[in-house]
């Protein structure tokens, strides 16, 4: 795994800010909502750590990161919302594999 | 005249995507202006508006506003006067007050349409939250924020409907049988 810092301290309090406003919110929103807050905050901190992050993270990030404002139009089609989170999914992991292969490698 | 009022109705749509071209101090003042007019139950008026265009405290109601995904250069905070309510001996959970909040945000947005501005209206945010970013008096209530700005060249269609509808599907005649 890198150990490159990207997030800086204003970043991680911004991200932390969406992440409790939107716990509370939750409270009062459809269940189906949740998922679409997760996506919100996921694409807030790709955006702050996409020119810090290392090529093998920058990929998925380009990658992947600009379809979620397109998902979250998708929400009424359920089928179509989670084949695009499975994909998501698939794609981190992808991504964590790489990670960890570097690390194992000393890349 | 009528046949341009709903026009205007018909064509005004939920805008997620801005830019940050300003919006006139007059355009601003019109759009309040006409939420004056927006029916009120029992003609109470507990709405209150706060305009906010500073750039910095824009930002800090964007990060505590999971459901704000524009950047607009206007945000409109539509609050529930509390005091005023007491002061009526308004029961505090009297659906007419969120109702005057709904008036108020629908005029306000066929209002920017009309002036050709973009409008998206929010209540996913903290509003214990945007409480202290604001420093709202105690009895101000923040119930809606509507967004105005400009539409982006390249924002994305509104969320997709569940299902497509006319008014004949959400209508009924008479009494049920």
């Amino acid at each position: 795994m890198s150990e490159n810092w990207v997030l800086k301290e204003d970043e991680a309090i911004e991200l932390l800010a969406l992440l409790i406003s939107s716990a509370r919110i939750q409270l009062d929103e459809p269940a189906r909502y949740a998922p679409m807050r997760m996506l919100t905050a996921t694409e807030r901190l790709s955006s702050m750590i996409l020119e810090r992050s290392s090529d093998k993270s920058r990929e998925f990030l380009q990658d992947n990161m600009e379809r979620i404002p397109d998902m979250r139009m998708e929400m009424s089609d359920l089928p179509a919302y989670t084949e695009g989170l499975e994909a998501l999914c698939r794609s981190v992991a992808e991504c964590l594999l790489r990670h960890s292969q570097a690390k194992e490698s000393g890349a | 005249m009528s046949e341009a009022v709903l026009q205007c109705i018909k064509t005004r749509r939920v805008v997620r995507e801005m830019t940050d071209e300003p919006v006139t101090r007059e355009q601003i003042e019109a759009i309040l202006e006409a939420a004056r007019w927006a029916p009120s139950g029992g003609n109470l008026r507990p709405n209150r508006y706060i305009v906010i265009e500073d750039a910095e405290t824009r930002r800090l109601v964007r990060l505590v506003s999971p459901g704000m995904f524009q950047e607009a250069p206007v945000l409109i905070l539509i609050c529930t006067n509390m005091d005023v309510v007491a002061e009526q001996q308004v029961p505090p959970s009297d659906r007419a007050l969120l109702i005057d909040v709904g008036t108020a945000a629908q005029t306000m947005m066929l209002a920017a349409h009309a002036l050709g501005l973009a409008s998206g209206p929010v209540t996913s945010y903290s509003k214990e939250a945007i409480k202290v970013i604001l420093n709202l008096p105690a009895g101000y209530s923040p119930e809606m924020i509507i967004c105005v700005g400009r539409r982006a060249p390249d924002a994305r269609p509104g969320m997709r409907a569940f299902k497509r509808i006319t008014w004949r599907d959400l209508t009924h005649w008479e009494r049920f049988t």
